[in-house]
């Protein structure tokens, strides 16, 4: 360390005092004692040391051993001792002047240290405040690095984030965790995330001109804090515990600016998915009401006894079922829909089935095999989905397979999947076609234009694969359809009755 | 025999038309509302037996019309919307609906609901015996026996049956039911175990557990007990 520049003024000054008392004691020297003259000497030492640092106490307590030499020792005027015993006084003198001048100088130094310290731990203290709760994450993470930037006196400071493209020694700082300097004369790759003391001493020797310290949160490495200055950085022991403490800030500022992206992205689905759903709903009322309006007064047309009146409630049950295939397929397609696979009873799923086509086969025959000893037959899925994709299957046999000719609905269990089968002996499906039928509007060549938009059967696989199942077609052995639906089963035996 | 009298709360008045012809007859005298202010009074001012509800309302959801009437009315409440989605529906019948209907609706099958609905309301609670078809429910003596036969049940199960039948033609969400019987015995998810129960019940007291007379499954909602004249 450079010595402190000498203060000549307070010297000067101290000087000058120890001459004024020099001379007060001279007028009255035949009075005094040597302990008085050596007490009050000792006294403008210590002022000067305490006030004018250690080099003007040191020269103050030198040139009041000389004046107490010269003027207070006989023979008085030299410096010749004529007591042996005056040298003890003299060097005791000495000694105390000086080693009051060095105590004190040190006392104040501890002060002046800790007092700089506690400015220090002040700053950061501000500092995280200011990072973790003020201004936007990125506002927030400029403000830290200016600090960092002006506090080491570096040229530029900034901070790497993940996932941005990186030179490669930022590349290998995150991936290792460790800290690395770039010198002069090359690049030091440390082994830990702050250097050692010996690293140190080594990086001081030569001229550090970037410094890249990882910067850790909660165990993670969120960044890389880069310092750097073409003239050199200067790294004493100060500036490091600095550099420590507010990286630590640093990758706070990081990780928060990274959370509130997250809970904006978050934010911005739900609004999203809330103007989904609202839509939606929206559009299923106003295409709902008038059918509502159209099914009552036919309904009265019927009670009049116009058998019309079936023909124009059939054709608004048609219209309502392709208004619920549409907004399922947009509700699909948004990813809007909800499933909720829970246990289910396959009698719930049959018997719901049964209640909602039973009016809609007409002329067919609904047969739906379920032996009354067979045990219950449980399964993990979505009753409301499953039951549409059933009843979309009865249809669609009821629409193709002709008059007088039964639907049968079987139920088995296979390899922990229950398989329902919906079979009819309708024209079947053409040989290359059976996967082609289920994707949308897919018209099949064997079946006369009966009308409707071909959303069923693309429908009814999609919300069979959203349970965790399957719907597929195979031909019938004697002529006709078997689409089988697929889903998880589940045993009695698993849930345990309370 | 009294008449009743209908509230039908619709902000469309070809709904409301709809509704008061289906179900104005010797027995009801309807009366209109079109928003949810209005219901509030007719119901309350008109003394309604029963509230056909629209959730569509210009000035207040239906859930919180739906909520106040059954602050202080005890008239059973049928809910119709044209959204379709089970949590609204589940949400409506645990605030104090008793049936919910999806528009477009048969004309038919409201008049039906409303029927039982009003029948309901009218027969006393305290009932010793419940008759739907061959099945009659003892709840004095605890036993249920179908064509004469006993049949011999669970305490889970006897609890599911008397549960739903004496909430005859009201649609109970399966939060309620579960509530009902369980009563906070159970721990963890064991809701699913209602539906389990529910099909064991089923095959005990149904002829045909595919085709039930008795225990109606509203899918994504809950159940429902028929009575005989209303399958």
């Amino acid at each position: 360390m450079t010595p402190p520049p000498i203060r000549w003024r307070a010297l000067l000054f101290w000087l000058g005092a120890l001459a004024a008392v020099t001379a007060v004691m001279l007028a009255v020297r035949g009075h005094l004692d040597q302990a008085h003259v050596t007490l009050v000497l000792l006294l403008v030492v210590l002022g000067a040391s305490a006030v004018g640092g250690r080099t003007v106490g040191i020269a103050t307590a030198i040139a009041s051993f000389l004046v107490f030499n010269w003027f207070f020792l006989p023979p008085y005027y030299t410096f010749v001792i004529a007591n042996p015993l005056d040298w003890l006084v003299l060097v005791a003198f000495l000694i105390t002047g000086l080693v009051a001048a060095q105590l004190l100088y040190r006392a104040q130094e501890e002060a002046r240290i800790a007092r700089e310290r506690s400015v220090e731990v002040d700053r950061l203290a501000t500092l995280g405040a200011e990072t973790l709760s003020v201004g936007s994450a990125e506002a927030s993470l400029a403000a830290v690095t200016a600090v960092i930037r002006d506090t080491i006196g570096a040229a530029k400071c900034e901070v790497h984030l993940r996932g941005a493209q990186h030179s490669a020694l930022v590349d290998w700082v995150l991936s290792t965790g460790n800290a690395a300097a770039q010198q002069q004369d090359g690049t030091v790759h440390l082994h830990a995330a702050r250097p050692t003391a010996a690293e140190l001493r080594a990086l001081e020797t030569g001229v550090v001109l970037a410094l890249l310290l990882p910067l850790q949160a909660r165990e993670k490495i969120v960044g890389v804090l880069r310092v750097e200055s073409p003239e050199g950085l200067r790294l004493d022991p100060a500036r490091w515990r600095f550099l420590d403490a507010i990286s630590y800030y640093a990758a706070l500022a990081v990780e928060r600016s990274q959370l509130v992206a997250d809970a904006e992205r978050a934010e911005a689905l739900r609004e999203t998915n809330r103007l989904k759903d609202a839509l939606l709903a929206s559009v299923s009322h106003d295409l709902r009401t008038p059918l509502t309006t159209i099914k009552a007064l036919a309904h009265d047309l019927s009670v009049l006894g116009d058998e019309r009146s079936e023909i124009i409630e059939a054709e608004a049950d048609r219209l309502n079922r392709t208004v619920a295939d549409l907004l399922d397929l947009s509700r699909l397609n948004a990813g809007a829909l909800q499933v909720r696979a829970e246990v289910n009873s396959v009698d719930d799923l049959l018997g719901a089935l049964v209640q909602r086509v039973e009016g809609s086969v007409g002329p067919h025959r609904l047969v739906v095999s379920l032996p009354p000893d067979a045990p219950l037959l449980l399964g993990r899925f979505d009753l409301v989905h499953s039951l549409r994709i059933l009843a979309n299957l009865v249809e669609n046999a009821a629409k193709y397979s002709p008059p007088d000719t039964p639907i049968e609905v079987s139920v088995a269990r296979h390899n922990g999947q229950l398989a329902v089968s919906v079979a009819d002996r309708g024209p079947g499906v053409v040989p290359g076609e059976e996967d082609r039928i289920f994707e949308a509007f897919y018209r099949a060549s064997t079946v006369p234009d009966t009308g409707g938009a071909g959303l069923g059967l693309s429908i009814a696989r999609r919300l069979a694969e959203i349970q965790d199942g399957s719907l597929d077609y195979h031909p019938r052995a004697g002529g006709g359809s078997v689409f089988t639906l697929r889903l998880p089963a589940m045993d009695d035996t698993v849930l345990t009755k309370p | 025999m009294s008449r009743h009298t209908i509230l039908v709360v619709d902000d469309e008045p070809q709904i409301r038309r709809a509704v008061h012809n289906a179900l104005a007859g010797d027995s009801a005298r309807i009366v209109d509302a079109a928003t949810g202010k209005d219901a509030l009074t007719a119901a309350a001012s008109e003394r309604a037996d029963l509230v056909v509800l629209d959730l569509g309302l210009p000035d207040m959801p239906g859930i919180d019309v739906c909520r106040e009437l059954r602050g202080w009315s005890e008239a059973p409440i049928l809910v119709l919307s044209a959204r379709h989605t089970d949590d609204e529906k589940v949400a409506l019948l645990d605030a104090g609906a008793d049936d919910y209907m999806t528009k477009p609706f048969s004309v038919v099958e409201l008049q039906a609901r409303v029927r039982a609905l009003l029948r309901r309301s009218k027969a006393s609670d305290a009932q010793p015996q419940i008759r739907s078809g061959a099945l009659v429910i003892d709840l004095v003596g605890r036993t249920a026996s179908v064509r004469g036969q006993l049949v011999h049940l669970t305490p889970i199960e006897w609890e599911l049956l008397r549960t739903l039948a004496t909430n005859a033609g009201r649609t109970l969400t399966h939060r309620q039911i579960f509530a009902k019987v369980w009563q906070g015995r159970a721990a963890g998810d064991a809701q699913q175990y209602l539906r389990v129960h529910v099909a064991h019940l089923r095959r005990k007291i149904e002829e045909d557990p595919v085709r039930p007379r008795h225990i109606i499954t509203e899918p994504g909602v809950g159940y429902r007990f028929a009575s005989a004249e209303q399958a």
